[in-house]
């Protein structure tokens, strides 16, 4: 019995172990694809058999039984996106490869808490704002165009001028008051399309930092806020990849080691395709025009040795306008900056930014009588050094020089060939601005904390250059010119100065909630003169002058901050009341594009502006967003408009509500939802109409915009879909935006004029004759409904 | 420019155009509307004025006929008293040959309704107008085929450079807000010296009149002024709306007072495009 049964066992072994050897495996490495490392102790099994699976070695290699085909394997890592990728048949010819994206949420939660939870309450800043990249990308946007400035005026204290248009007006201040930088080097015009996009490719972006009240002394040169926008740096680990191909335009970013683990670089690029869509029109009218904008941008960042590192940044980015190839608006940017930050030891740190930013724009006629291109440059050279020392845990301090040059070039008016405009002279101007300053945080108790700082600043108008000397001193489009002064370079014209103190104060009442207050003064030495409510790309910069004296601001805040339920919510309230002196504005009918004395066509005043800002935000969990309410009101004062009284800005707008949502359902879903209310802009409608020169002419009252436009609305919608994880590099998403959800028709201008025939279009060669002509009031708006798609990848 | 309000919209590609009700605000009083020319053309000289109305009202503008209106030659007793002549609808010099002198100032005075009203303007030595041509023309950009002309002249001035041209064509005055031409010395003055192209593609049988004013620069920044609120969009891209400054005072009264007062040299050349 027992040799039959010894036989049996020698018959099944064999048999069992040629069933073994038929057994197959599947393997395996799994790498972390941010930095290509590999991940040991990774969990891998098949979907439908959980209980059994293996875990990676220590090089993150493993190997598993197979069974049938097809057939799902997970892998998972703690603080990694789970992994799910069907396996066939032909993939155990080799080797696999499976990248674990670091967790989404996780991303999230580190870029928003780069900001502590308490930080709201615990932090001395008022009237700032971080505004994450990853919020910024996911909220609804115009033609499906991600854009950082639209995304800031969702933030309370943060106006916009209209629909669609991208420009700033923080606190009451206009456009040109904002300090728009990218790595230390301003940015002239910050905008695309006539501001309906800004300069900035959210791809290339690294983090956003908005101060509309208390400025730290390092900053300086505009009164109503300064936008910080930071380059991204490379990683050090791999080149990875990422872009989106929109409705409107394309984009590209590129980013890895340059020549070792020491040196990063990224690359960034956009361009519109508006041109392309443009040259597939039927109408010749249409086919002929031109319009496109592009972006370039690159940074590079060399660590040399433990305490060095050294950053070169640059941008380049233009916008053409073009009718009929006979008329074109053009203008772009160049920026560059060079950082060197040394850690001279543990507690002290030194920063040195050299940076040179130009700024050109131009107008091309192409007539055959009288054809030109006008054409006008400023740049900006800086060089800024800040020392910053820490004192134990309850004193930091900083200190630091800031010399910029300002060199605003002589208008180019360059006739055609066989124009018969003749050539405009005019005159450049320079300036210096030097400024010093320095600053403290101090810890006084630890309920009490304070942020003190002086910054002065030093402003010569200098030569080479014009000054005129005007009858009775005081310059105006028909006073003569008694005297003209040439001054040769360097040569002091005009010497201002001032002290701009700031100072804040944090009382903490607990750990949740505090109470801040904060001054500032601010010099302006360079501010835009326009006649157009939004600014247009051509307006000319002005430095202040003989008879430009700087603007001042003075900005007092107080706020309550308050955060519950464990840091998940936050809210606050903040106070502001704004004091501006020598605010220009221009004189009626002025016209600054052709003249060297553009002092003549200003008139000098000055403003106010005082609110009121409600901000409830959550940043944790599926669903985050804010509420924002802001009450505000904007004053001018300037003798010559208005009768001298005081009148409202175009972008006073008392009620401003925004309300931001975005939920995360999946890993593979999310969706955005964004409301926005204000009231209607300040504006001048016709009191009247008469005859003159026989011409019906609107009548307006003598006091600049005492009517509204109606109130403003709109909601936004948008769906993210993102391909699931198969451990693959190239990850997919697509997202689908409606712009203005329910199409209200919000007013973008009115125009008042006599309607024929009952026909807002009527066309005196194709509509017959005239039988009727009534004065009429007609609304123009932009966009209503606008569905889009893009699709992004990154790898 | 014109051409910058063009090119704001032309890339607005999504805009649309309704015709919408606004609550404006109701003219609350009598606003005169003065508008005096005075020159060395008889036939030109006049003095129209009229009441503003609300912006709906669809009646005609009324015409002011019971103000007393004349024009005095400054430093000197001379006067000329106007009429209303209920034909034009205006106020007519009562000498009908009575016109402007280069080099004196005149002054207008209007009494209207318990209100004076008084501008003065001076007037100017003429340019040259040597003559027009015409010759024909393919289509180019911005303009079409057709004949066009050019007219020739020379403006030797170093101040007071303040010019407008307007044109009649086939007995009708060129007047839409696009018809105006308004030039001073800011790209100087050889394209008139080159011959002035204008803008016009006419066609054989045109006749054509060109009026050349030379004005101080009251009244023209008055015109310019007023044809930058004729093209107004009222959008984002133009300038908060203004009325035009008027040369006219109030001396008397608490009413304002629209309009401008015109002294200026006329010049005046005719052609026929020949069929």
């Amino acid at each position: 019995m027992k040799s039959i049964f010894a036989v049996i066992i020698l018959i099944i072994s064999p048999i069992s172990c040629l069933m073994a050897q038929q057994a197959t495996f599947l393997n395996g490495q799994v790498v972390d694809v941010t930095s290509s490392e590999s991940l040991p102790g990774a969990n891998v099994y098949w979907e439908d058999e959980i209980g059994t699976g293996v875990v990676s070695d220590l090089d993150g290699f493993f190997e598993i039984k197979t069974g049938k085909f097809p057939r799902s394997l997970v892998i998972s890592f703690i603080g990694f996106e789970k992994s799910i990728r069907v396996i066939n048949q032909k993939d155990l010819e080799k080797s696999q490869k499976f990248f674990l994206n670091p967790n989404q949420m996780s991303l999230e939660e580190i870029i928003i808490q780069e900001r502590r939870p308490d930080e709201q309450v615990r932090n001395l800043e008022t009237g700032k704002a971080t505004m994450p990249i990853a919020t910024i990308k996911n909220i609804p946007a115009l033609f499906g165009e991600v854009d950082l400035f639209r995304s800031l005026q969702l933030l309370p204290g943060v106006q916009t001028a209209g629909e669609g248009t991208g420009g700033l007006f923080v606190r009451g201040g206009s456009a040109d008051q904002n300090l728009v930088q990218i790595d230390g080097a301003p940015v002239y015009n910050a905008s695309h399309f006539f501001g309906f996009f800004s300069v900035f490719n959210p791809d290339a972006l690294e983090k956003v930092d908005l101060y509309k009240g208390n400025m730290p002394a390092s900053f300086g040169g505009r009164l109503s806020s300064v936008i910080d926008v930071s380059l991204r740096e490379g990683n050090n680990k791999q080149i990875r990849g990422e872009g989106g191909i929109g409705t409107i335009s394309s984009r590209f970013t590129m980013d890895g080691p340059l020549f070792s683990e020491k040196s990063t670089f990224a690359l960034s690029a956009r361009r519109t395709y508006a041109d392309v869509f443009l040259a597939l029109a039927s109408d010749p009218n249409i086919r002929e025009n031109r319009l496109n904008f592009h972006d370039l941008s690159a940074k590079f960042a060399f660590r040399i040795g433990e305490k060095d590192k050294l950053t070169f940044s640059t941008y380049q980015g233009s916008d053409f306008l073009g009718l009929e190839s006979s008329f074109g608006l053009g203008w772009s940017n160049f920026v560059n900056s060079l950082k060197w930050n040394r850690t001279i030891s543990k507690d002290f740190y030194f920063d040195l930014d050299a940076y040179h930013s130009i700024y050109d724009y131009k107008i091309e006629f192409d007539d055959p009588e009288n054809g030109f291109e006008w054409k006008n440059k400023l740049s900006e050279t800086g060089l800024k050094a800040q020392w910053s020392w820490l004192r134990g845990e309850n004193l930091q301090t900083y200190w630091g020089v800031h010399s910029q040059l300002y060199y605003f070039a002589p208008i180019a008016l360059i006739p055609a060939p066989e124009s018969n405009i003749q050539q405009l002279d005019t005159n450049p101007k320079n300036g210096i601005l030097n400024s010093v300053f320095a600053g403290m945080t101090y810890e006084i108790s630890p309920r009490l904390s304070t942020e003190a700082g002086l910054r002065w600043s030093i402003f010569n108008q200098i030569g080479n250059g014009v000054d005129y000397t005007y009858e009775g001193g005081i310059p105006g489009p028909e006073i003569a010119i008694t005297d003209t002064t040439r001054y040769s370079t360097l040569e002091n014209i005009k010497f201002y100065q001032g002290l701009e103190p700031r100072i804040a104060f944090r009382y903490l009442i607990n750990e949740q909630f505090s109470i801040k207050t904060a001054y500032n003064r601010n010099f302006q030495y360079v501010q835009i003169a326009s006649n157009s409510s939004a600014g247009l790309p051509i307006d000319r910069w002005i430095l202040a002058g003989t008879y430009v004296p700087p603007i001042r601001s003075d900005q007092i805040s107080l706020g309550l901050f308050h955060n519950f339920d464990d840091n998940k919510w936050e809210f606050s309230v903040e106070t502001y009341y704004k004091d501006f002196q020598n605010i220009i504005d221009l004189r009626n009918g002025a016209s600054v594009l052709f003249t060297d004395n553009v002092e003549t066509e200003l008139l000098t005043g000055r403003g106010w502006a005082y609110g009121a800002e409600f901000l409830l935000r959550k940043n944790q969990g599926k669903t985050t967003g804010w509420l924002s309410y802001t009450y505000s009101r904007t004053w001018r004062e300037i003798a010559g408009i208005s009768e001298g009284q005081k009148y409202n800005p175009r972008y006073d707008r008392p009620h401003d509500i925004s309300l931001v949502i975005n939920h995360e359902f999946s890993s593979a879903w999310s969706a955005g939802l964004t409301f926005v209310y204000t009231s209607g802009q300040a504006v001048s409608f016709p009191v009247g109409v008469y005859q003159a020169d026989r011409q019906s002419v609107p009548l307006y009252s003598d006091f600049r915009n005492e009517d509204r436009f109606p109130n403003y609305h709109r909601v936004d919608a948008s769906v993210t879909w993102r391909n699931p994880n198969k451990g693959r590099k190239w990850r997919g998403s697509w997202n689908a935006s409606i712009y203005n959800l329910y199409g209200r028709k919000n007013p973008f201008a009115y125009s008042f004029e006599n309607i024929v025939n009952n026909d807002i279009n009527y066309d005196s060669e194709t509509d017959g004759p005239i039988t009727s002509v009534r004065p009429g009031i007609i609304m123009t708006y932009l966009f209503t409904f606008l569905p889009s798609i893009t699709y992004n990848f990154e790898f | 420019m014109r051409n910058l309000r063009i090119l704001s919209v032309l890339f607005l590609m999504s805009a649309c155009q309704i015709e919408v009700v606004l609550p404006l605000v109701q003219i609350e009083e009598d606003i005169p509307v003065i508008e005096g020319i005075w020159t060395d053309n008889s036939i030109l000289n006049e003095v129209k004025i009229s009441l503003a109305k609300n912006y709906t009202d669809t009646t005609g503008f009324k015409a002011i006929t019971n103000a007393k209106v004349s024009i005095r030659q400054a430093g000197s007793n001379v006067v000329f008293p106007f009429a209303y002549n209920s034909n034009s609808r205006t106020y007519k010099a009562v000498n009908g040959n009575a016109t402007a002198k280069v080099g004196e100032t005149y002054e207008l005075v209007v009494d209207w309704n318990e209100n004076s009203f008084y501008a003065k303007g001076l007037m100017l030595e003429p340019p040259i107008l040597d003559s027009l041509t015409y010759q024909f023309e393919e289509e180019r950009p911005f303009r079409d085929e057709g004949y066009y002309i050019k007219a020739f002249g020379r403006i030797p001035f170093e101040e007071n450079n303040y010019y407008r041209i307007q044109i009649i064509a086939n007995d009708t005055l060129k007047n839409d807000p696009g018809d105006y031409l308004l030039f001073d010395d800011t790209f100087g003055f050889t394209f008139f010296e080159n011959g002035l192209e204008l803008g016009y593609a006419f066609e054989p049988g045109d006749r054509v009149r060109l009026i050349l004013y030379r004005m101080t620069v009251e009244p023209y920044n008055y015109l310019n002024q007023l044809l930058g609120l004729l093209f107004s969009d009222g959008g984002l891209f133009s300038p908060p709306p203004q009325n035009p400054d008027t040369n006219i005072q109030v001396v008397k009264g608490e009413t304002e007072v629209l309009g401008y007062f015109l002294v200026s040299p006329i010049l005046t050349e005719f052609i026929e495009i020949s069929k």
